[in-house]
């Protein structure tokens, strides 16, 4: 089934990049109901399959049996949480109604990077693992430089760079895992059971720093992240919502899967430095946000905030310190911030799509009193941002709790400095929402058109789901179940 | 059964915003929630309940006596007030604002309810929120939402405090319950205490947070009333009240206590008495008055600082709709343009017993809880003792200061309270008549069996040196009222604008400067143009090359790969953009078949490179 959920976007993809379809409107219709055929496949995986050792819904097929390498699926709670959001975003932006230029070939890659979004969460084998993790790199870049907007080839090029340079890193990593491994295999499972890389010494010391900056590079993590904002800003709005919805996940998923879960002792060892980078990038994202007069270029910078949060959380649960409940707390924490993340910066980057469809203007200066003309966008932001700066009863909330409740058992200080990012957030969130909503409509908006009633419906799905994780997570902690992953032989917890 | 208390009323509420009907309706619906959750919380059972959200973190909610008291009072005070909401408050966005007053009070029922620090949590943030959304209810002019901010963010930043008296007692004791932080010691009970300071001091409006009260004047009056009377304020005394047995060991705890509540308690006298704005003068009072209860929770007194809530919150509730009242008359907040008593000398005479309680005038209700408190100072010294006579003197003042002014004798003008506005004076000068019984023994026995409280005993010079600061008081009130000044030039005592100099501002040029340092620093890129210049491509190659380890020589190497990497796809690029009208659309595929036929390429040869 999981095979299913990752081969039929990819076929589809290719069925729309060669069958001549003149309708956008068809286009989208068919892709959202690809996309919605994938999540139900997932749902189906979280319904039936019952976990086996670990993970539901495993299937292998060799591919290259000499060098150890298989098409291997299967889901733990985490990545299971993962790709479900992975399929409601690709749902959401394929739904999501914007007129673009040569519509067909703009969804055919969106089903292209919804299959190697999916496979890359789904996936049980380290090199189809790159493989995908590459190819998402090539299927926004082509979002971004063919259908972004304003400096677009230069974002998507510095995009491209950046995020290669990490991920050849991150491929030097993986071969010299796999090579330590007593028979060669790709197997992660396999590798996890083994860690043959693990310990003191220089080689896995160099090797954790290589997946630490490759999957950095991809979270971002300060100061590898100025490639973002820039790659935001000139995307497409749905291209936007997918980077940040899913393509940043694939560095913090990494950095739990590779580092944390196959060499635990050397993680261990540089827990500290990696929640400092986290502390670092909460308050620096925060900062820098607060500063900027760009509304996309805001949201931007919120991100690197909130994958701080991720990145505190991860290096929590790896640190082998403090008490077993408190790393837990920091992982499942470090996975709902996946998620809500996922749901709550989708929906904003949605939401700035909107205005660049209206006006194509991201300057808040240009902004005012919008709420008389479009009260059902006010509401969706207002919603949206109060969820981003984590009010309780919406999903961040839930997530930074359990982050900082894990954190503060293990690193007090850092935690409590890092506490500071959240009447940061909250001050910039509140900023924007009051200079582009409230206060006298500016007269160049006067036709600001409101949500249309798709775009009701998408954002009001997306934050639906941030509604009902902040007030009822049981299932999705559950879900989780952030002891299966650190209770994983040679984790060390 | 217990979750209903905060349900009913934020679901009623939600249920008004989204029905959006009359205003006639719309009162009597949310006015009965209102009473709904009065009943319910008086019949609902004392046993503690929980939710599980996972193994580790469930909510708890039970009704502590004390607990019960305060959610009575929250609701039965919400009552004059959404009745005086819906006949005072202009048509155009009423349902929202009486939707929102009602789940406020549901966060405030939560707050009320919770028995575990998370739960307690969620409803302090939600308060906060809310305050936020009614605050800036009239959102079309400027003002309003930029104080709502003001008042989000610095109560915020209190919350902090919250969040690090969680952390502390589950990193101490794996449990969130209130139950747990009995169990802490020496500096952890010391850090969950200052936490919970913290946390309680900036939502009670105390010095250095105080000014986001005046900012909240920004909104519609009777967000106002219930601001200051039963919820928001009231959760910082609340809080403290309900967790001082626990806290009670907690070192510096209870000498901050008091610090921080009489000064605020003196400096917010102060301040109203210098006060011409109607609504302001009641904000400085508010605070100085949830001064003198935190004060008392610190002196070790928690039953008389929540008496003294309640009184509060009932005399405090009707000075506000009657300055509502006297704004509706007179057309502004400015004191010296009221003198309202021959045109209403209902509301006046309302006015006047609210004022008398303020200003613990016997044989008014707030006459008796002051003397309650003053008494339970006199337990911690003589210095809490002479300052808390002294703020006695000084609400006195401003009390009396506020009721001439304010209603006072004067011209007979026409504008009359509205129906509603009556009912809600008349319903709220009842309730503090009846509160007056608890001068009577039997009923302060009562009273104080029913809460679990102590009555401290105070000596005669006390009582003495109390009441004649009270008398004092009010003739000084009387001839500072007759003899108005101009309005000061700064609020708050300067302090907003400290805040502004010490906190605010730094924190925006650090803001600009840390973003200038991401483009130019970190980057290497020029912020304006949002180009790569020459440099920029050096800056970004020199990272990729020095952190790649891919060459320990020269960033040159460095360079030239990244270069490399960076040249091939920027072709491809820079032509599928200048020439994206001659490529039709069929050509994506061929960019994928070529991506990735490059990517298992560039794997192979790594591979077997390797």
């Amino acid at each position: 089934m999981l095979t299913l959920a990752v081969l039929i976007p990819l076929l589809a993809s290719a069925v729309l990049a060669l069958v001549p379809v003149r309708d956008a409107r068809t286009c989208r219709i068919g892709a959202t109901a690809v996309t919605a055929v994938a999540f139900a496949l997932l749902l189906a995986v979280w319904a039936v399959a019952a976990p086996t050792e670990g993970y539901r819904a495993v299937a292998e097929v060799p591919w290259v049996p000499s060098l150890g390498i298989a098409w291997r699926v299967g889901v733990d709670g985490m990545s299971l949480a993962l790709a479900l959001v992975t399929a409601v975003v690709f749902l959401a932006a394929t739904a999501w109604p914007v007129s673009v230029p040569r519509a067909r070939a703009f969804y055919a890659w969106l089903l292209f990077l919804a299959g190697v979004s999916i496979g890359l969460f789904v996936t049980l084998d380290l090199i189809v693992f790159y493989v995908f993790f590459d190819l998402s790199l090539v299927g926004m870049y082509f979002l971004i430089g063919r259908w972004g907007h304003g400096d677009a080839q230069h974002a998507a090029v510095k995009f491209f760079v950046y995020t290669l340079a990490g991920s050849l890193l991150i491929l030097i990593g993986i071969i010299v895992l796999a090579l330590a491994m007593p028979e060669l295999t790709f197997d992660m499972r396999a590798i996890m059971e083994a860690a043959p890389v693990d310990g003191a010494g220089v080689v896995p010391g160099l090797i954790l720093l290589a997946f630490v900056i490759g999957f950095g590079i991809k979270t971002p993590v300060f100061p590898l992240h100025t490639w973002l904002p820039p790659a935001h800003v000139n995307a497409p709005g749905p291209a936007s919502t997918i980077l940040a919805g899913v393509l940043l996940k694939m560095g913090t998923y990494g950095l739990v899967r590779l580092p944390l879960q196959m060499m635990p002792e050397t993680f261990a060892r540089f827990a500290l430095p990696l929640a400092l980078l986290g502390l670092a990038s909460i308050l620096w994202g925060a900062i820098v946000a607060y500063a900027q007069a760009n509304l996309k270029r805001r949201i931007a910078y919120t991100s690197v905030n909130h994958m701080g949060y991720v990145v505190l959380g991860i290096a929590v649960a790896g640190s082998g310190l403090g008490s077993e409940a408190a790393r837990q707390l920091a992982l499942t924490g470090a996975v709902v911030e996946m998620v809500a993340h996922g749901l709550i910066t989708g929906a904003l980057f949605l939401i700035a799509g909107a205005f660049w469809e209206r006006t194509q203007d991201y300057d808040l200066a240009n902004y005012g009193g919008l709420a008389e003309r479009a009260p059902r966008l006010t509401l969706m932001a207002t919603l949206g941002s109060f969820a981003s700066l984590g009010l309780p009863g919406l999903a961040g909330f839930v997530a930074e709790l359990h982050i900082f409740l894990g954190a503060f058992g293990v690193y007090p200080w850092i935690a409590a400095v890092g506490l500071l990012g959240l009447v940061v957030t909250a001050a910039l969130f509140l900023n924007l929402l009051r200079q582009v909503f409230f206060g006298e409509l500016v007269t160049v908006r006067t036709g600001f058109a409101d949500l249309r009633p798709a775009e009701t419906a998408v954002l009001a799905g997306l934050l639906a789901l941030v509604v009902l994780i902040g007030i009822w997570p049981t299932w999705l902690l559950d879900l989780i179940d952030a002891g299966g992953v650190l209770a994983a032989p040679g984790a060390g917890g | 059964m217990i979750w209903a208390l905060p349900f009913i009323p934020a679901l009623a509420g939600l249920a008004i915003w989204a029905w959006g009907p009359s205003a006639r309706t719309a009162g009597a619906a949310a006015g009965a929630a209102a009473v709904v959750t009065a009943l319910l919380a008086l019949l609902v059972g004392s046993d503690t309940v929980s939710v599980a959200w996972s193994e580790t973190i469930s909510l708890r909610a039970g009704l502590t006596p004390q607990a019960r008291v305060v959610a009575v009072t929250v609701a039965l005070v919400a009552l004059p007030i959404l009745i005086f909401a819906a006949a005072s408050e202009a048509a155009r966005g009423l349902a929202r604002l009486i939707g929102l007053l009602l789940v406020f009070v549901g966060g405030m029922e939560l707050i009320v309810i919770a028995a575990d620090f998370v739960t307690l949590l969620i409803g302090w943030e939600i308060v906060g929120a809310c305050s936020w959304a009614l605050i800036g209810h009239r959102w079309r002019e400027g003002r309003p939402v930029a104080s709502a901010n003001y008042a989000f963010v610095m109560t915020r930043f209190g919350d902090l405090g919250l969040f690090v008296a969680l952390f502390t007692v589950f990193a101490a004791t794996g449990e969130t319950g209130y139950d747990a932080l009995g169990a802490l010691e020496g500096p952890s009970l010391a850090l969950a205490g200052a936490g919970i300071l913290v946390a309680a001091v900036s939502k009670a409006g105390q010095v250095p947070f105080a000014p986001w009260l005046f900012r909240a004047m920004d909104g519609p009056t009777p967000v106002s009333a219930l601001l200051h009377s039963a919820t928001m304020v009231a959760a910082g005394v609340y809080l403290l009240a309900r967790l001082q047995p626990a806290l009670a060991g907690a070192p510096g705890f209870a000498v901050a206590a008091m610090a921080v509540g009489l000064v605020t308690a003196l400096a917010g006298g102060v301040e109203a008495l210098r006060q011409m704005h109607a609504k302001k003068l009641l904000a400085g009072s508010t605070s100085a008055q949830m001064g003198l209860m935190i004060a008392t929770v610190g002196a070790g007194f928690p039953g008389i600082a929540i008496l003294h809530l309640v009184v509060h919150a009932v005399f405090k509730a009707a000075l506000f709709v009657s300055a509502g009242a006297a704004h509706h008359a007179s057309g502004g907040f400015d004191l010296r343009a009221m003198s309202l008593g021959r045109a209403m000398p209902w509301a006046a005479a309302a006015t006047g017993l609210a004022a008398l309680s303020l200003a613990a005038v016997p044989p008014l209700a707030g006459g008796w809880s002051k003397e309650e408190m003053v008494k339970a100072l006199e337990h911690a010294g003589a210095v809490p003792a002479i300052l808390v006579v002294v703020a006695g003197g000084l609400t006195a003042a401003y009390a009396a200061r506020f009721a001439w002014m304010s209603f006072g004798p004067g011209e007979v003008r026409d504008p009359r309270p509205t129906a509603g506005t009556a009912v809600a004076l008349g319903l709220l000068s009842v309730a503090t008549l009846a509160l007056s019984f608890l001068w009577f023994p039997d009923i302060h026995d009562l009273a104080a069996r029913v809460l679990g409280a102590e009555l401290p005993e105070g000596s005669r010079l006390g009582l003495i040196a109390s009441l004649a600061a009270v008398a004092l008081g009010v003739m000084a009130g009387l001839s500072m009222a007759r003899q108005p000044g101009a309005a000061p030039s700064a609020d708050w005592l300067g302090l907003p604008r400290l805040i502004e100099t010490v906190v605010t501002g730094p924190f925006e040029a650090l803001a600009r400067a840390a973003a200038l340092a991401d483009d130019r620093a970190i980057d290497g890129q020029d912020a304006a143009a949002g180009r790569a210049t020459a440099s920029a491509r050096g800056a970004v190659a020199g990272i990729v090359g020095a952190t790649g380890g891919l060459s320990r020589a020269a960033s040159r190497g460095g360079e030239a790969l990244s270069d490399l990497v960076a040249t091939g796809p920027g072709h491809v690029a820079g032509r599928s953009g200048s020439d994206a009208r001659k490529l039709q659309t069929g050509l994506a595929h061929h960019y994928y078949a070529y991506l990735i036929a490059g990517a298992l390429l560039g794997i192979g040869v790594l591979l077997f490179g390797g």
